[in-house]
Parts: C-alpha cells; sequence; structure tokens
C-alpha cells in the first residue's frame, strides 16, 4: 500500500507544478516569451496570501479574491512592457530572469529570508488530512491538485472554445499574419499575461496552505517546472497537465523504491532524453500527429 | 594593432603576480589580494562561459555544472584520494571538458536544435550532477567534504598569496584563449555561427567541429577555475557548489561587459565584484539582487553591446576619468582605496554611455584594390564564354517528399563545366527544394547526387562546399555583425582553398570588386539595400571558390536597373570559368543568360535544351501560359 501512496502523493504534488507550468507554457508557446518572472508571482502570491490570512484573520483560500487581481495587473504589466520593447525570445529569458531576482529580493526585505507558515489558527488546512481508503492525503495537496487540474481543464476550454483562445492560437502560430487578420494581439497578449498571472497567485495560495515559506523557493521549482513545460511540449494545456502527473508519479515511485535524492536524477535523465528525441514534447495534440 | 591585447595581458598578469611580493613595500593589506583573487574568480568564469554562449550565440546556464565538476574533482582527488593538489586541479578542467563534450555530442548532433533547448538542456544537467552528488558516498554522499589546506612552495606564503598566483595564472589562461580566439579563424567560426548558422555551414564552416572546440574550451576553463576556486573553501557541499550563483552571475558579468569582446566578461565581472564586495561593506547586501537584476534589464533593452563596446570607442578618455578620480579621492582622502575605485568604475561607465565619441563604423568610400590582370567589362565581354567540359554535377533519379507530398518525384540533371543552366518552373515546381538537395540542407527521399564524381548525398553542407558547389539564398541572409568585407572573408577562411585570417581579409576586396561592392567594403549589410545584399550573397559564394554556383533566385525583387547590373554579373562571374545553375522566374534573364533550360512542373522535369528550343515547347508554353483556348 504504500508504493501506491507514495505514487498517488507524487501524482497530486505533480499537479500542483503542472499548474505554475502552465503559466509558463502558455507565455512561452502563445507570447513566445520564456517568463522566469512567472516564478516570482508564484512566491508573491504566496506571500501576500499569508500576509492577508495572518493580519486580517481571512481565510487563506479566500485570499485570491485579492491576491489574483494583484497578481493579474503585474503580470499584465510585465507583459506589456514586453511587447512595448518588442523583447526577443531569448532576451525576454534574460529579462524576466532579472524580474526574477529583483522579486526575490523585494521578498526577502520585505518578509526576512526566514521560514515563515501560517498559524494553525488561520490556515486550518494546513494539519488536516483526508482518508481515502487505506490511503491518507494532506488537505492542502489534494487542494492543490484539485486547483490545478480544474484550472488546466479550464485553460483547455477557453483556448478550445472561445474567440478569444482561437485568436491566441493564431497568435502563437503567426504573429504577422494573425495580426493581419484583424487580432490584436497586444491586448489579448497582455490579457493572456494576466490570467496566467493570476493562475500564478493561486498556485502561490496552495503553496502557502501547504508548505512553509521561503524566498528562495523559485529556484526549487524551476528545474521541476521547466521539466514539465519542455515533456508536456511548450504551449500545449492538456500536455502539461499530463507531464505533471507523470513528472510526479515518477518521482513518487522513485521516492519509494530508492530514496528522494534520486528523484531528481531520474527526472532530469528524463527531461534531456525528451530534449534529444521529443523536443516537441511528448504529448501532440491531435491536429500535430 | 593585433598583438596589443597580448601586450595589456602580459603587462597586467606581470603587474599582478608581483603583488604579492611588494605587498609590504606598498603597504597592501592582505585583504585586497582575496577581494582582488574574487574578481580574477569571476574574470575566470566569465570568460569561460563567454567563448560558448558569448563567441556562438548558444546560451548555457549550465556554467554550474563545469563550475561543480571543478569543485568537486579537486574534492575527490585531493581531499578524498590524497593525490597532489595540481593533479586534481587538472583532472577538475579535464573532466569538465569531458562533460563539455559529452554534452556536445548529444546536443549538437540535433541539426535543428534551437537555442533555447540547448539552454534549457544546460539548466537541466546541474540538477542531475546535484543528485549524483549528494547519493554517491564516494564523491560525497550529502554531507560535505572538508578541503584541507594544500601544500605550497615556501616562498608563496601564505596561503592567500598562493592562491592569488593560482586565481591570476587561471584568468590569465582564460583571457589568453579567449583573445587568440578572437583573432584566429576559430573565433570568427563562431561569430558566423552565431549569426547564422546554416549559412555559416553552407560557406564551408564545420560548424559542429567548431562548436565542440568551444563547448570544450568552456568546460576546460570552467573545471579549471572551479577546482582552483575550491582550494580556497575549508568545506564544500553539493548545494553550495551546484546552485545557480554561478550561471547567474556569469551572464549577467558577460551582458554586462559585452559578449562580443574578448575582455567584455572580465571588465563585467570586475564590475559586479567590486559593486557586490562595496554593498555588503556597506550593509546594503538587500539591495545587491535588486540591483544586479535592473543591471541585467537595462542592459539587455537599452545597451546589448554592453561597456566594453563602449569603451573602445574612447578608451583614453574612459582610463583618464578612472584614474582621475581614483587619484582625486585619493588627495583629498575619501574612503577605503576600493571605495575610491568603485566610485571611479561607476564614473566611468557613466562617461562612456555619455552620446558621441568616435563610433567604430562603416567607412564608405573606401576603395578597394580590384584583382591584378585585366578587369573585364561590365557584363563580361571581352572574355569569352567558357567551353562545356565534363559533368560537375549529376543528378540521377533524385525524389523527395514532404509527408505525402513529393516536391521532387525522380528527376535526373547534369551540370557541366562551363555552362550556364537556367532552372525554370511555376511555384511549387521543385526548384527550391532542389537546390537545398545539391546544397545539403535537406537529404533527398530516393535517388543520387554526385559532385565530380563524389556522391554527397548525406554529406554535411560545409564538405560539399569543399568539393566546389556553393549557393546563394533567395532572401539575403548575411552575417550581421560582420562587414561586408568580412562577410566575404569568412567564406575564404573557410572555403574550397582555405586561408588563413589576415590572408582572408586581405583577398576579400578582389571578391567585392567582382560584383561591384568594393566601395562599401566597411558597411554592415543592415546600412546596404537589398540588391546589395544580393550582390553580397553572390560575393559570398564565390569566395568558397566554387565549380558550381547555385543562385536561387537571386534576382528577385530588383527593379529593372538593378536587374541589368545583375545580369552583369552574373555574366562576369559565367565568363571567369565557374558553372551556375541560376533559378529564375523572370524568363528574361534565363533566355538571355543560360546556356542551356532545364523546366521542372510538379517535381518532373519537363523540358530541357537550349533556351530558345525550350521557351517555344508547347509543353512548356502551356504550362506558363495555361491552354489556348481554341487549340
Amino acid at each position: 500500500m504504500n508504493e501506491l501512496q507514495s505514487i498517488v502523493f507524487g501524482v497530486l504534488t505533480g499537479s500542483f507544478f503542472a499548474l505554475i507550468a502552465l503559466g509558463i507554457s502558455l507565455a512561452w508557446g502563445f507570447l513566445k516569451v520564456i517568463n522566469l518572472s512567472h516564478f516570482g508571482l508564484v512566491l508573491i502570491g504566496s506571500y501576500l496570501t499569508f500576509q492577508l490570512a495572518t493580519s486580517t484573520g481571512m481565510n487563506p483560500i479566500a485570499t485570491v479574491a485579492v491576491t489574483a487581481p494583484a497578481m493579474f495587473a503585474l503580470g499584465a504589466l510585465i507583459q506589456w512592457g514586453f511587447e512595448r520593447f518588442e523583447v526577443s525570445e531569448l532576451n525576454s529569458l534574460l529579462i524576466s530572469y532579472g524580474i526574477l531576482i529583483i522579486m526575490i529580493q523585494v521578498v526577502q526585505n520585505t518578509w526576512s529570508a526566514d521560514f515563515q507558515r501560517m498559524d494553525p489558527g488561520v490556515n486550518p488546512y494546513f494539519v488536516q488530512s483526508i482518508a481515502i481508503g487505506q490511503l491518507r492525503f494532506p488537505v492542502p495537496t489534494l487542494l492543490a491538485a484539485g486547483f490545478a487540474i480544474a484550472l488546466v481543464l479550464l485553460a483547455h476550454y477557453v483556448l478550445e472554445k472561445t474567440y478569444a483562445g482561437r485568436a491566441l492560437q493564431a497568435f502563437g502560430q503567426d504573429r504577422q499574419i494573425s495580426s493581419a487578420f484583424g487580432i490584436d494581439h497586444r491586448l489579448l497578449g497582455v490579457l493572456l499575461a494576466g490570467a496566467t498571472g493570476a493562475s500564478g497567485a493561486i498556485a502561490g495560495m496552495l503553496h502557502a496552505l501547504g508548505q512553509t515559506l521561503s524566498p528562495d523557493a523559485p529556484f526549487e521549482w524551476v528545474g521541476r517546472v521547466f521539466a514539465i513545460v519542455i515533456l508536456g511540449g511548450i504551449g500545449n494545456v492538456t500536455g502539461t497537465l499530463y507531464a505533471g502527473l507523470l513528472v510526479g508519479a515518477v518521482a513518487g515511485a522513485v521516492t519509494f523504491i530508492w530514496s528522494a535524492s534520486v528523484a531528481p536524477l531520474v527526472v532530469f535523465s528524463l527531461v534531456v532524453l525528451a530534449l534529444i528525441f521529443r523536443p516537441q514534447g511528448l504529448f501532440l495534440r491531435k491536429a500535430e500527429h | 594593432m593585433r598583438d596589443r591585447g597580448w601586450v595589456v595581458l602580459a603587462v597586467g598578469a606581470a603587474a599582478l603576480l608581483a603583488l604579492p611580493f611588494l605587498r609590504d613595500q606598498l603597504g597592501f593589506p592582505v585583504f585586497y589580494l582575496v577581494f582582488v583573487s574574487g574578481a580574477l574568480f569571476w574574470a575566470a568564469q566569465a570568460t569561460s562561459w563567454n567563448i560558448l554562449s558569448g563567441y556562438s550565440g548558444y546560451f548555457s546556464f549550465g556554467q554550474g555544472a563545469f563550475f561543480g565538476v571543478g569543485v568537486y574533482s579537486l574534492a575527490f582527488f585531493f581531499a578524498r584520494r590524497g593525490l597532489e593538489w595540481w593533479v586534481g586541479v587538472l583532472l577538475g578542467g579535464l573532466l569538465s571538458m569531458l562533460l563539455g563534450l559529452i554534452l556536445g555530442t548529444i546536443a549538437f548532433r540535433l541539426r535543428k536544435l534551437r537555442g533555447e533547448i540547448f539552454a534549457l538542456l544546460t539548466l537541466a544537467i546541474p540538477f542531475i550532477l546535484v543528485a549524483v552528488v549528494r547519493l554517491s558516498r564516494t564523491i560525497d554522499g550529502g554531507q560535505g567534504v572538508g578541503i584541507p589546506v594544500p601544500s605550497y612552495p615556501d616562498f608563496l606564503r601564505p596561503f592567500q598569496h598562493f592562491y592569488f598566483v593560482l586565481s591570476v595564472l587561471v584568468a590569465l589562461l582564460a583571457l589568453s584563449l579567449a583573445y587568440a580566439m578572437r583573432g584566429t579563424r576559430y573565433g570568427w567560426a563562431l561569430f558566423a555561427i552565431h549569426d547564422d548558422e546554416e549559412v555559416a555551414e553552407g560557406l564551408g564552416v564545420p560548424t559542429f567541429r567548431h562548436k565542440m572546440i568551444a563547448i570544450a574550451v568552456t568546460g576546460f576553463l570552467g573545471g579549471l577555475s572551479g577546482a582552483v576556486f575550491a582550494l580556497n573553501l575549508g568545506h564544500v557541499s553539493p548545494e553550495g557548489t551546484f546552485n545557480l550563483r554561478v550561471p547567474l552571475f556569469v551572464i549577467v558579468m558577460s551582458a554586462l561587459g559585452g559578449r562580443r569582446h574578448w575582455a567584455g566578461p572580465m571588465v563585467g565581472a570586475v564590475y559586479i565584484h567590486t559593486l557586490q564586495n562595496r554593498l555588503a561593506a556597506a550593509g546594503f547586501e538587500g539591495w545587491s539582487l535588486i540591483i544586479l537584476g535592473a543591471v541585467l534589464i537595462a542592459l539587455v533593452l537599452f545597451a546589448p553591446d554592453g561597456l566594453m563596446s563602449r569603451f573602445t570607442r574612447r578608451p583614453w578618455t574612459v582610463t583618464g576619468v578612472l584614474a582621475g578620480v581614483v587619484i582625486a579621492m585619493g588627495l583629498v582622502d575619501v574612503g577605503q582605496p576600493v571605495d575610491r575605485l568603485a566610485v571611479a568604475m561607476l564614473v566611468a561607465a557613466v562617461t562612456a554611455f555619455l552620446p558621441g565619441g568616435k563610433k567604430r563604423r562603416a567607412r564608405v568610400g573606401e576603395t578597394a584594390t580590384t584583382l591584378g590582370g585585366v578587369v573585364p567589362g561590365p557584363d563580361g565581354e571581352g572574355m569569352p564564354l567558357p567551353e562545356v567540359g565534363r559533368p560537375l554535377v549529376t543528378v540521377s533519379e533524385v525524389a523527395k517528399s514532404f509527408g505525402g507530398v513529393d516536391a521532387l518525384a525522380g528527376v535526373s540533371v547534369t551540370v557541366s563545366e562551363g555552362e550556364l543552366v537556367g532552372l525554370v518552373g511555376p511555384n511549387g515546381s521543385g526548384k527550391t527544394t532542389l537546390v537545398n538537395l545539391l546544397s545539403g540542407a535537406l537529404p533527398p527521399t530516393s535517388g543520387s547526387i554526385t559532385v565530380d564524381g563524389v556522391d554527397i548525398v548525406g554529406m554535411t553542407p560545409h564538405k560539399i562546399t569543399h568539393l566546389g558547389l556553393a549557393r546563394t539564398y533567395q532572401i539575403p541572409r548575411p552575417f550581421l555583425t560582420l562587414t561586408v568585407s568580412d562577410n566575404v572573408a569568412i567564406a575564404i577562411m573557410f572555403g574550397r582553398d582555405p586561408k588563413g585570417l589576415g590572408a582572408s581579409r586581405d583577398a576579400a576586396d578582389a571578391f567585392l570588386a567582382m560584383v561591384g561592392l568594393d566601395e562599401l567594403a566597411h558597411a554592415y549589410p543592415s546600412e546596404i539595400n537589398l540588391h546589395e545584399r544580393q550582390l553580397l550573397e553572390m560575393a559570398r559564394a564565390m569566395a568558397t571558390g566554387p565549380r558550381v554556383l547555385l543562385l536561387d533566385e537571386a534576382l528577385a525583387g530588383l527593379n529593372p536597373v538593378e536587374i541589368d547590373n545583375a545580369i552583369a554579373v552574373v555574366s562576369r562571374i559565367h565568363r571567369s570559368g565557374v558553372a551556375i545553375v541560376l533559378v529564375e522566374h523572370l524568363l528574361r534573364v534565363v533566355n538571355q543568360l543560360s546556356t542551356r533550360m532545364i523546366v521542372l512542373n510538379q517535381g518532373l522535369l519537363l523540358a530541357e535544351g537550349e533556351p530558345a528550343k525550350v521557351l517555344s515547347d508547347p509543353d512548356v508554353v502551356t504550362t506558363y501560359l495555361g491552354k489556348r483556348p481554341n487549340a
């Protein structure tokens, strides 16, 4: 039963990373921006949730009502800057790296470099767990998985079924042509970046629910999130989710069989293999078969 | 001129090496040696990174991997196995080079590898290494490894002196390699790869080999410097070694100093190291990442060339300001010497960014020497048409399909010495596909292609170029960071009859004269028009020394006057004895120039023969003009 517990726990955690990866993947695929500052938005979101819940006694989940709009605005502002300066794909990587380290330093200066955690009185979920059959899972992990899967499905629906989503897909394939067909790419781009920012705020909230906060957290996410983005296929929403679940399952299985420290070895070897053999991602969308 | 860098390096290294021995006389506290050692470490790491990522443009986030292999080689061979420290240092460099070569073998074999994918691949490597180090009890096991103080000659006592001397030597090696590469064909090949890898390969540059050399040098220097750095640490740990500090800093430093100049990363390293040091000393550690981030963003947006390119515009002003501020602050006795240096560096950087200054730009109007001997007339009149000789290119039964679409469905043609073959056909008939197959850009699905009797199927494009087959691109693809003249010089350096750097640059003018671009030799490609860029394409292809030249719609988009000029140039090239395959839409051009015509339609050979005969062929007329309604 332990191995199943370990794998399912890995899958649940993986879906949380898929949620962060979603923001990176969408911006990369549709806006041609490799946005490392997305990690900063998640980080700031998590600290805002912590601060709001701790100082006002708000339910931590409800804090997204404040943090999501705030991170929407910040994400949109950054994208506006990228559009304004017509930043190339590689330069977006460098600039967003600059933004990320500024964000980390600001968080550290504001909330200190020490570990922070919401009080159990403020955040009752931290210690709760639910038994499913013989398996037992912490509530924050389940919540994270639930939110992540719901948001990925929502993103998938928006991209496939709505006009804005279709316009974004056209934009992702060819900017100039899509502009010629009357798509206002700046507005769409800023809106999409805002939406990924808001998803980052939700990811931050979920992170704050179950983990102790530290300003260095983005550096712990970078590797696994990019692994998921690459394995899932850049800009591929459902692929990102599958990749998150797969990476989680592999990490869970490896953790159970050997130890937690072997997991990155296996996961990143997988990434290297994927980059070599399937640079377009493991999970192709139907149209590309 | 070329040797100035060596003088700077030799004088700089000699002055630094003398420092520990004159320290007492100069009243120089040991703290400053430690400070300079730190700057030298970063200079070595940033220079190492820059050889691969700055010169060739393959952006790496994996400098930490090379650094880490160096650190752990020292920890393993010196601290754990008890070998001599210098054995550990050397093995650190070699193992790190091996890692680079393995990574390169995997990554650079992929023909369509995108730069972003390479960057992410390098991002993943340190995660794998840290897991290995943490897991393996032989290497570390997660507890960290203590590094004992190595034994070293007495005259270098105390340890800070010894470490300082080692740091100087490693930085000197790194900078010497960077400088040496900058001034040779190796460095130029990397610049060409940076600008347009496919074109570089087509001009005869063995791109794979040069990328491997670059990653090997980067790996060796990164590992060597990491191993020396580890001597200075009492204790190394996986987390302390494989973090994002090294990869982040080398990127910011190189961006600040300038990625195209050999000394750029060093200048950036000195700036960032000094800045960090002063911020920490002033209790502003909390600002260091904010300042670094802001510097990175501002540089990428507003000064992508970095400080070094600004310094070289007004070197004496900058040196004067630097020295002046240090001396002035010394006279007034403000701050520590390091504070004075930091302030002077900031003032110098601001001075460098003031508008004006001597810009290294095109010297338009400077005339070049033409080829010795008879200068042919405008359209090559006065030179006889060459004799048609033996076949040079033989294409037999070649087919190429993309998915289910047959771009070419079994075509056999030959091109012989002295011919000018006009290759025509409607859009989608397979003309450009045929050019791409000939130049090796694409492999055929079936059939064989020989150049001068050698089978070229599956051969890399640069080898095909060396057999004597060169091409131009329909949309000109010049190397944007090189002058018109140097665009041609690259092709000479790596062509069929390769020459050294200096000889190639001297020889470039003759090819520019051949196409009439000699007046623009020192312009940059962004400063010339489409017609001139197309002529540059031809000059560059000719500079590889081809026997057969493939001109892929080299006259597209020109006005009538320009077309006449281009026709004259093509005719001149043809009369100089080079066989030409001219892909063209304008039948007037083909008719006027070609000795033979080939018409493709829907991937098949429709007609072949003398232009006049082919153009009156009813099938050809139908294909081009449609059926006559009453026929």
